[in-house]
C-alpha cells in the first residue's frame, strides 16, 4: 500500500476496460440518440470495426491468395472459438451463417424435404410458440406449410408470472395435438422471445418435448449469446442458433447454428449451394459464393474485446441484467405500471409497462408511438401491443422493450427517460381517444 | 488508408489535394490511386475470379456501414428500401428491363441460382414436373451451378443433360449446333426439358456464348423456360435483357462492373408464375415479390447494395464510360493473348469475337499439365513463387478427340487472361511477369520513385531464399535504338544456386509499350545467356531510374 505522496502517480493501471475507453469505443454512436433498442439490430465497438477493415482490405488486396490460403482457415478457427463459448462437444457442430433467420430456414428446408421424400406426412405438425419471430413464423409457411405440414401455435401467458405458467401452455398444446393424433415433427422455442420478450425455461421445455417423443427441437436464440447462459449440452437441444451481432459485439452480421451430431445431421444443407454442397453444413456455410466473410472471421478478436470487461462476457450479461432491471423497476414506479416478468425472466432486455392515458390499441400505435419517440425525443425503443384478452379490466396494452448494453449510461438514460415521459404526458389531453401522432 | 469523405453515400469522389486536372476523363495516375490497395507486387491478370473494387466505391461503402452502425434503427426504417430501390433502378435502366420489379438484388449469382433452382425443386415436389423431366445445361456449366442443380433438380428426381462445348472453339455455330444436338437428345423418350440453364460467358474455358441465339432455338424447341448465368456479362459484354429475352437473368456486378463484394442482380421477366420464386432466406418479406424479400433478409451489411450508384459515378469518368472500359479492355486483352500465344508457339482458346476481358491462352505442351491438380499446382506455383494471379484449365480430351498441337505435343493447358483497367502493375508488365514466370524468371518492376524499394525488396528476398546460395550480379542496360542491347558490367555467374540481377533502365524510353518491350528482350537476352540447367531459380529486378 502507498502511503507516499507520490501514491497518486503510483495507482496501478486499470485491469479492465474504463468507462471513458467505453465510451471511445462506442463514439461513432448517434450522439443525440438514446439507443435502448439493443436487441433489435446490436452493436459493434470501434475496435472490432478495425479488426473487420483489416481482414476486407487483405481480401480486396489479393483475393485469390485469400480464398485458396487464408478463408478456410479463419472460418475454422471462429467456429472453434464459438464451439468453447457454447460447451459444443465437436467444431463439426457448429456452422456461421448470416443471421438466425438464414438457420431457420436451413432447417425448415431440411424438414420440407423431409414431406417431399415422404419421411414425412401431410398434417404432421410443428409447435411454436405465437409469439415467434415474424420472419420464423413466414419461414414456417414457407417451407413447412408449403410442404404439407400443419401449425400448432401455443399462446404465451404475457405478462407472465413464472416459467410454470409457460410450461403449463406448452404441456396441454402438446396434449391437444396428441389427442388429434398429429404427429409433431418439430418443436420450435424461443430461448429469449422477441416481442414481448421473455426468459423462456428452455431446458424444461425441451424435456418436455423429448418425453412426447416431438422428432428435433429447434431453439431459436437470437437474443442468446451475450445475453443468457448459452451451454449446448445442459439445453439439450438438436439445433440452436443465436446471432452473434445482437450480444456479442460482431459486426453485421454473424450467427452460429449448433447442430447435435446424429445421422439426421448430416442431411442439412445452407441453401445457397456450391462446390462444397455434401461436404457438410459447416463447410457449406463457409462457402456460399464470392461475399464479404469479414464479420464471420473477426470472431476471435471479439473474445478479446470482451475479455477486457471485468468478468468477461458472463459480468457483461450479469451488470446488464441489473441495470435494465433497475430502470424498469424505477420507469414502473414512476409510471404506475409494472414489468411485464419477473426480474428472473429478464435477460438484458426488460418489458415495462407504459401509462395507460398513452392507449396504445394496435400495432400500428406501437409503431407510430416509436417513430414519434425517435424523431421528436430522440429515442429509440422498440414498443410493443399487448390486445386485451376478453373479460379484462383496465389491463396495460402498451409496454417499451428496453434494453440495456455496455455502452448505455443507467442515471443519464433514467433521467432523460423521466424527463421526457414528463413532457410526453403532459402533452396529452385528460380525455384523448387517440394518440397525438398524425405528423 | 482513405481520406472519407463525410458527403452522403450516394455519391463520393474521392478528395484530391492536387487541383483538378483539365482533362475531365480520369488519368493514369487517379487509376493507380484508385486501386493503390491491390497487391502492389502481384500481377493480377484474374479479374474474372473475385473482381475488384475502387478506393472511391470503397469510400462511399465504409461511408454506409458507418451510417448503419450509428443509428441502426433509423438506417432500417428510412434508408435502407429506398436505397436499394434506387439502386434496383440504376441496374433497370442498364440492362433494359421493362420495370423495376423485375430487378432483385442478391449476393452473387450463386444464390440467384439457388432462387431459381429451388422453384424448379418444389415444382418436383408438388406434382407439377414429373419424375425425369430434365433440366439442361452447358457442360462447362460453373460448379456451384452443377451442385445446385444436383442439390434442387436430381434430388427432386429430375434429369439432367449436359451440351458438351467444344474447345479450342473456331465460330459460334460450332456451339449452336452441339446445343442443337443436345436437345434433340435431350427430348428423346417423350422427357420434357422443363429449364435450360445458358451461360453468357462461361467460366472455365471462358468464351462468350451466342446466347439470343440459343434463347430463340430454346423458344422454338418448346423449353420452358430459360435462365442466363451472365455472372461475367455485366462490365464486360453489353447487356440488354429484352434482346436475350430469356426468362431469368443474372449478373455479379462485383466481378466486372467494380461493386464492392458482394452484389448480383437477378433479373426475372414478368409472368404468371413470376410471383413463385422466393429467397431461400425467409424474413417477414416473404410474399411481397422476389426484390422486396430480396432487399430483406435479416440482419446483415446490405452497404455493397446501396452504393451502386456510386459505382456508376465511377464508371462514368472513364472515357466513353462502361462501354468505352469494355472496348478497351477487350482489344487490350486480346492484343496481350496473341502476345503470349506467338511467343510459345501456342493458340487462343477462342477468335477475338468470342472474348470479351478474358481469353484463353494455350500454354505450352512442354508445361505436361496432364491433370486438374496439375493445373492446380501450376496456378500455386505462380502465385507463391512469381507472385502472377492466373487461373490455369486443364482441357481433358474425350476418347477420339484431338486438341491443338504445338511443336512439342498437344496443348492440354489454357490460362485464363482477365484484362480490367489499368491496375498498379501495367498490363504489358503483367504479361512480361507470366511470360518470365514460366522461363523460371521473377520480373519485379519497382517505380523509379522508390529509391528504399530496391533494397527492402532484395531484403525480402533475401529471407526468402535462406536456403539457397546468393550471388548478386549488377548491371546496368541501356536500350540502343530500342533493340538489341547488352549487359554491361555483369560479374562473374556462379554456377551453382540462385542468383539476381539489378538492372537499371535509362528513362529514354518510358512509354509502357517501350518498357514492356525492353523487358521482353532483357528476358531474352537474359535466359540466353543463362542457358545452363543446373541454374534452376534466377531472379531479376528492374528499376526504373
Amino acid at each position: 500500500m502507498n502511503t507516499t505522496s507520490a501514491s497518486a502517480a503510483a495507482t496501478p493501471q486499470p485491469f479492465f476496460i474504463t468507462p471513458a475507453e467505453v465510451f471511445s469505443e462506442f463514439s461513432h454512436h448517434h450522439p443525440s440518440v438514446a439507443r435502448i433498442n439493443n436487441g433489435g439490430l446490436g452493436c459493434c465497438p470501434s475496435s472490432l470495426i478495425s479488426s473487420q477493415r483489416q481482414i476486407q482490405l487483405q481480401w480486396l488486396r489479393q483475393p485469390d491468395e485469400f480464398f485458396f490460403n487464408q478463408l478456410q482457415p479463419g472460418m475454422l478457427r471462429s467456429r472453434n472459438v464459438i464451439k468453447d463459448l457454447i460447451n459444443a462437444d465437436h467444431v463439426d457442430e457448429v456452422s456461421i451463417v448470416d443471421n438466425a433467420s438464414t438457420a431457420i430456414s436451413i432447417v425448415l428446408q431440411h424438414m420440407a424435404w423431409g414431406f417431399a421424400e415422404g419421411k414425412f406426412h401431410s398434417g404432421d405438425a410443428t409447435v411454436m410458440f405465437h409469439c415467434a419471430y415474424g420472419a420464423v413464423k413466414k419461414s414456417v409457411e414457407a417451407y413447412f406449410v408449403r410442404a404439407g405440414g400443419y401449425v400448432i401455435e401455443v399462446p404465451l401467458p404475457f405478462p407472465v408470472n413464472s416459467d410454470d405458467e409457460i410450461l403449463q401452455e406448452f404441456r396441454q398444446a402438446l396434449e391437444k395435438a396428441k389427442q388429434n393424433g398429429r404427429s409433431v415433427r418439430l418443436a420450435i422455442i424461443d430461448h429469449v422471445t422477441f416481442m414481448p420478450t421473455v426468459v423462456m425455461p428452455v431446458k424444461q421445455l425441451v424435456s418436455i418435448c423429448r418425453e412426447a417423443g416431438i422428432d428435433h427441437v429447434f431453439i431459436d436464440a437470437a437474443h442468446g449469446i451475450g445475453c443468457v447462459d448459452v451451454d449446448m449440452k445442459q439445453i439439450g437441444a438438436d439445433f440452436y442458433t443465436s446471432n452473434l451481432h445482437k450480444w456479442l459485439f460482431c459486426p453485421p452480421s454473424a450467427a452460429f447454428l449448433y447442430c447435435r451430431k446424429s445421422n439426421q445431421s448430416s442431411a442439412l444443407h445452407h441453401p445457397v449451394v456450391t462446390h462444397q454442397y455434401g461436404n457438410g453444413l459447416a463447410t457449406e456455410s463457409s462457402w456460399i459464393g464470392t461475399r464479404d466473410y469479414s464479420a464471420q472471421l473477426v470472431v476471435p478478436k471479439i473474445l478479446e474485446f470482451v475479455n477486457r470487461f471485468e468478468g468477461g462476457i458472463d459480468g457483461i450479461k450479469r451488470r446488464n441484467h441489473d441495470a435494465v432491471v433497475d430502470m424498469g423497476e424505477m420507469l414502473a414506479k414512476a409510471w404506475g405500471t409494472h414489468l411485464g416478468c419477473p426480474p428472473h425472466m429478464c435477460s438484458s432486455m426488460v418489458m415495462v409497462g407504459l401509462p395507460a392515458c398513452l392507449h396504445v390499441s394496435s400495432d400500428q400505435d406501437s409503431s407510430k408511438l416509436r417513430t414519434y419517440l425517435r424523431g421528436k425525443f430522440g429515442v429509440e425503443v422498440s414498443i410493443y401491443y399487448r390486445p386485451p384478452k376478453d373479460g379484462e379490466v383496465g389491463p396495460l396494452t402498451g409496454y417499451a422493450r428496453i434494453s440495456y448494453q455496455v455502452y448505455n449510461k443507467l442515471l443519464l438514460l433514467l433521467l432523460w427517460f423521466i424527463d421526457i415521459s414528463g413532457k410526453y404526458l403532459s402533452l396529452l389531453q385528460p380525455k384523448a381517444t387517440t394518440l397525438p401522432l398524425s405528423h | 488508408m482513405q481520406h472519407e469523405d463525410p458527403r452522403n453515400g450516394e455519391s463520393a469522389h474521392r478528395s484530391s489535394k492536387k487541383p483538378k486536372l483539365s482533362s475531365k476523363f480520369i488519368t493514369e495516375s487517379d487509376i493507380r490511386d484508385e486501386f493503390s490497395h491491390h497487391h502492389p507486387r502481384v500481377a493480377r491478370i484474374n479479374n474474372g475470379s473475385f473482381g475488384s473494387c475502387p478506393g472511391s466505391v470503397l469510400t462511399a461503402q465504409r461511408h454506409l456501414q458507418l451510417q448503419f452502425l450509428r443509428q441502426p434503427d433509423a438506417f432500417y426504417f428510412n434508408t435502407l428500401r429506398d436505397g436499394i430501390t434506387a439502386s434496383r433502378k440504376i441496374i433497370k435502366d442498364f440492362i433494359n428491363a421493362d420495370h423495376v420489379d423485375e430487378v432483385s438484388l442478391v449476393d452473387n449469382a450463386t444464390t440467384a441460382a439457388a432462387i431459381v433452382l429451388q422453384r424448379i425443386g418444389r415444382s418436383f415436389a408438388e406434382g407439377k414436373f414429373q419424375k425425369n423431366d430434365t433440366v439442361l445445361m452447358l457442360h462447362c456449366a460453373f460448379q456451384a451451378v452443377k451442385k445446385s442443380i444436383q442439390a434442387y433438380v436430381t434430388r427432386a428426381g429430375g434429369s439432367v443433360i449436359e451440351v458438351r462445348l467444344p474447345f479450342p472453339v473456331n465460330s459460334e455455330e460450332e456451339i449452336i449446333s452441339e446445343f442443337k444436338k443436345s436437345i434433340e437428345e435431350g427430348k428423346s423418350n417423350g422427357r420434357k426439358i422443363r429449364l435450360a440453364i445458358i451461360d453468357h460467358i462461361t467460366s472455365m474455358p471462358s468464351l462468350v456464348i451466342p446466347v439470343k441465339e440459343l434463347v430463340r432455338i430454346c423458344r422454338a424447341e418448346g423449353i420452358e423456360q430459360v435462365f442466363v448465368d451472365a455472372a461475367h456479362a455485366i462490365g464486360s459484354v453489353k447487356v440488354d435483357v429484352k434482346e436475350v429475352g430469356a426468362d431469368f437473368y443474372v449478373s455479379n456486378l462485383h466481378k466486372w462492373f467494380f461493386c464492392p463484394p458482394s452484389v448480383a442482380f437477378l433479373y426475372c421477366k414478368k409472368s404468371s408464375s413470376s410471383s413463385d420464386l422466393h429467397h431461400p432466406v425467409v424474413s417477414h418479406e416473404y410474399g411481397n415479390g422476389l426484390p422486396v424479400e430480396s432487399a430483406w433478409i435479416g440482419t446483415r451489411d446490405y452497404s455493397s447494395q446501396l452504393v451502386v450508384p456510386a459505382v456508376l459515378e465511377f464508371v462514368n469518368r472513364f472515357e466513353g464510360g462502361i462501354d468505352g472500359i469494355m472496348k478497351r479492355n477487350h482489344d487490350e486483352v486480346v492484343k496481350m493473348g496473341k502476345m503470349l500465344a506467338e511467343s510459345w508457339g501456342t493458340n487462343l482458346g477462342s477468335p477475338p469475337e468470342m472474348s470479351a476481358a478474358m481469353i484463353m491462352v494455350g500454354l505450352p505442351s512442354r508445361l505436361c499439365l496432364n491433370s486438374e491438380e496439375d493445373a492446380v499446382t501450376l496456378r500455386s506455383h505462380l502465385r507463391d513463387r512469381y507472385e502472377v494471379e492466373v487461373p490455369i484449365f486443364h482441357q481433358v480430351f474425350k476418347d477420339g478427340e484431338e486438341g491443338v498441337r504445338d511443336k512439342d505435343g498437344f496443348i492440354t493447358g489454357y490460362l485464363r487472361m482477365g484484362k480490367r483497367a489499368k491496375c498498379f502493375i501495367r498490363n504489358e508488365e503483367a504479361v512480361m511477369k507470366v511470360r518470365a514466370a514460366f522461363h523460371g524468371i521473377n520480373i519485379c518492376v519497382l517505380p523509379s520513385s522508390d529509391a528504399c524499394g530496391i533494397t527492402q525488396f532484395l531484403k525480402n528476398q533475401t529471407k526468402k531464399r535462406k536456403e539457397h546460395r546468393r550471388r548478386k550480379l549488377y548491371a546496368s542496360w541501356k536500350p540502343r535504338n530500342g533493340e538489341s542491347c547488352c549487359l554491361r558490367g555483369c560479374n562473374e555467374v556462379e554456377s551453382l544456386g540462385t542468383y539476381a540481377f539489378l538492372l537499371a533502365i535509362d528513362k529514354a524510353e518510358t512509354s509502357n509499350v517501350g518498357i514492356g518491350m525492353a523487358l521482353l528482350q532483357m528476358v531474352r537476352i537474359h535466359w540466353s545467356m543463362l542457358d545452363q540447367p543446373k541454374l534452376l531459380k534466377p531472379w531479376l529486378w528492374v528499376k526504373h531510374v
